[in-house]
């Protein structure tokens, strides 16, 4: 073992794999750092020049942006009160009174020790859960796996939007857009073109989905925010300060990992989560929301916390437990890599490799935060109206490279609308989309299991591992009715 | 129409539309299955009746209920006809760049589209970032493409004599 880690050590260790983290990072907080643009943006964005690289520098690549997006959010959310990404909207809260104070850079400091140290943490979580989560899962037949998927599903259309419902809807959507193109038989389903024969790629339907709705928005509603950055001011986090935020930066980065390691909860619910602990338990908890580094360290230890973490289930199992990951999925597949409890066997090197990066990445994080904390500050006043058709401009031609394909320009083009229709009627796209890449395996499971079982429908209850995801599935639903009843009579109240 | 009783009426027209026209019609059974492998057409299908049931439970739910408050939609003050006019617009402008590549060329064509994606957001304070975008920018992009990953990109049949 201690053979194949050095190996990978060894082959991660390059200028080139270093470069494209570094890259990575900085593109993830610069994108990050500009109010509009989320995480899957960034990585989405960047889809389409993976394909000509190797796989692990590929992915690495991709976890860099997804770290260096997660922490970028905070930037604008202390130096203009917007965060960048979702995940930041606690970091805001106390930030902001920060930077009103003249200590935007203390306050940045602090964001990124904490999401570092976060990082870290939750790396090392990844390293030693996942091998054990993929032993386990290597168990399970057809049956099992459907389940499995399905209780993703559930969780992520539970938890994605203000609606269960709504979020089922979603998921409904993208199993049947998934079922585009060739099935498991030969048969063509839903091929209204030849071109659709081959069924629609992930890359197109992802990016169309999550980067276009941003520019119809802008030009049909013309939204557009023009806030005045704040100066970075006095900057060092001092010995006391950092030593006091610790035991929040500690169990924010414990929370983001445990959190982030579920499906469908992802780094925003874990950054309340830690934030609202944080408060609740700390000396100077009164002082949060006025200007308190020790909400900012707890906030942002829990996001970037829960960034590795998510990447338990989905190489552990196959399973994507938020947005950006489900992305990765469909990377990870492009790139001939199938995660999940083979890849453990099958990939072992590769494996090592991604895990060690993600740990040197870690330490880039740092490095790359610091060095351009200035440059950041300013990226956040990029103007959206210039911003956005150019990211339309760069999703065109990185989707056309893909494939050579005008059709697949076409469906980016479409998903783009189908997206801001889903906007005007509230239907969250997360779901659509984890749908969209899980539908053919689920799918697949279903019909081999019950091709096993001669037809018996039963065959998807019949072992004790398929009853504890059916009991989790209605622990989802169960928890997220109640949680919208609930939410309902409290909204009813104040009506009234 | 209030917005929840609209969504669940197109939720569950959608997903009618799919179970009763699409998926007979556009999911075809194979004359021989083997063992007991459900057919094709079972997984859409079954999709779709669940979609058409949450779509009336949404529609039961918006007409039993009284309203839940839904987020506001920013918007700069527009009416909504000048809203619908300006999607119209864009979708148009989607359609046309689309059937343009193949007498524009894709260099051409996108350079269109960008420039007429940022005016129509309303910018035009910052001319020279604009040409640059619209300009410049799909040919840096194509030049990148072409020689570092070896795209080729469709030349259109008016402007093939020019090399683009």
């Amino acid at each position: 073992m201690l053979n194949e880690i050095l190996s990978a050590l060894q082959s991660v260790a390059t200028l080139q794999n270093l470069l494209i983290m570094i890259a990575g990072i900085w593109g993830g907080v610069i994108v990050g750092a500009i109010p509009g643009m989320t995480g899957t943006m960034a990585v989405t964005l960047a889809l389409p020049f993976t394909f000509y690289m190797d796989p692990v520098p590929s992915i690495l690549l991709l976890v860099a942006l997804y770290k260096g997006s997660t922490y970028g959010g905070s930037v604008s959310a202390i130096l203009i009160k917007t965060p960048g990404t979702a995940s930041a909207a606690c970091t805001a809260l106390d930030g902001y009174p920060l930077a009103q104070q003249g200590k935007a850079g203390k306050a940045l400091n602090m964001a990124l020790y904490s999401s570092v140290i976060g990082d870290f943490i939750s790396n090392l979580s990844l390293i030693f859960f996942a091998a054990p989560l993929a032993i386990l899962a290597l168990r399970i037949g057809p049956p099992e796996f459907f389940m499995l998927m399905l209780f993703a599903l559930t969780t992520v259309a539970g938890v994605s939007g203000n609606s269960l419902l709504l979020g089922l809807v979603s998921a409904a959507l993208g199993l049947l857009l998934a079922t585009v193109g060739e099935d498991m038989y030969g048969s063509f389903r839903f091929a209204f073109t030849p071109d659709m024969q081959a069924g629609l790629s992930i890359a197109p339907v992802l990016i169309g989905l999550f980067a276009l709705p941003e520019l119809i928005k802008l030009v049909v509603m013309r939204v557009a925010k023009k806030e005045k950055a704040a100066t970075l001011g006095a900057q060092h986090v001092t010995r006391e300060e950092f030593m006091g935020s610790l035991r929040s930066i500690l169990k924010g980065s414990v929370i983001g990992s445990v959190l982030g390691a579920i499906p469908g909860i992802g780094p925003s619910s874990a950054a309340f989560f830690s934030y609202g602990e944080a408060q609740r338990s700390s000396k100077r908890g009164s002082n949060f929301g006025k200007g308190e580094l020790e909400g900012i360290a707890a906030s942002e230890s829990a996001n970037n916390g829960a960034c590795g973490a998510t990447m338990i289930p989905l190489l552990a199992l196959g399973v994507p437990g938020d947005v950006i990951t489900g992305v990765m999925l469909g990377a990870f597949m492009i790139q001939g890599l199938t995660p999940g409890p083979l890849l453990f066997q099958t990939n072992m090197h590769e494996v090592y490799m991604l895990l060690i990066g993600m740990l040197i990445s870690s330490v880039l994080l740092f490095f790359a935060g610091k060095a351009t904390m200035r440059m950041f500050a300013k990226v956040s006043y990029i103007p959206q109206t210039l911003l956005t058709p150019l990211v339309l401009l760069l999703c065109i031609f990185g989707i056309y490279s893909i494939a050579s394909s005008t059709f697949d320009v076409a469906v980016l083009l479409v998903m783009g609308v189908v997206g801001f229709g889903m906007f005007l009627l509230n239907i969250p796209a997360a779901p659509f989309l984890i749908a969209f890449i899980l539908g053919p395996m689920l799918e697949e499971n279903l019909r081999r299991a019950m091709a096993i079982s001669r037809g018996d429908p039963s065959v998807l209850l019949s072992t004790p591992i398929t009853w504890i995801f059916a009991a989790l599935i209605v622990f989802a639903l169960g928890f997220t009715l109640r949680r919208e009843i609930r939410k309902t009579k409290t909204e009813r109240q104040v009506a009234q | 129409m209030s917005k929840p009783v609209l969504r669940g009426l197109v939720i569950a027209a959608f997903f009618a539309l799919t179970a009763f026209a699409l998926v007979p019609t556009f999911v075809p059974r194979p004359a021989f299955i083997p063992g007991f492998a459900p057919p094709p057409d079972m997984w859409p299908r079954a999709v779709s009746l669940i979609g058409i049931a949450l779509g009336l439970l949404a529609l039961c739910l918006a007409l039993t209920r009284p309203a839940a408050q839904e987020e506001p939609v920013e918007t700069d003050g527009s009416s909504p006809w000048r809203m619908g006019l300006r999607f119209a617009g864009l979708v148009g402008v989607f359609g046309l760049f689309l059937l343009l590549i193949p007498y524009l060329g894709f260099l051409l064509s996108t350079m269109a589209l960008t420039l007429v994606v940022v005016l129509m957001t309303g910018e035009r304070d910052h001319k020279l970032w604009i040409f640059l975008l619209s300009f410049v920018g799909p040919g840096l992009l194509l030049l990148f493409f072409t020689y570092s990953l070896g795209t080729q990109f469709p030349k259109g049949a008016l402007t093939k004599p020019f090399g683009f």
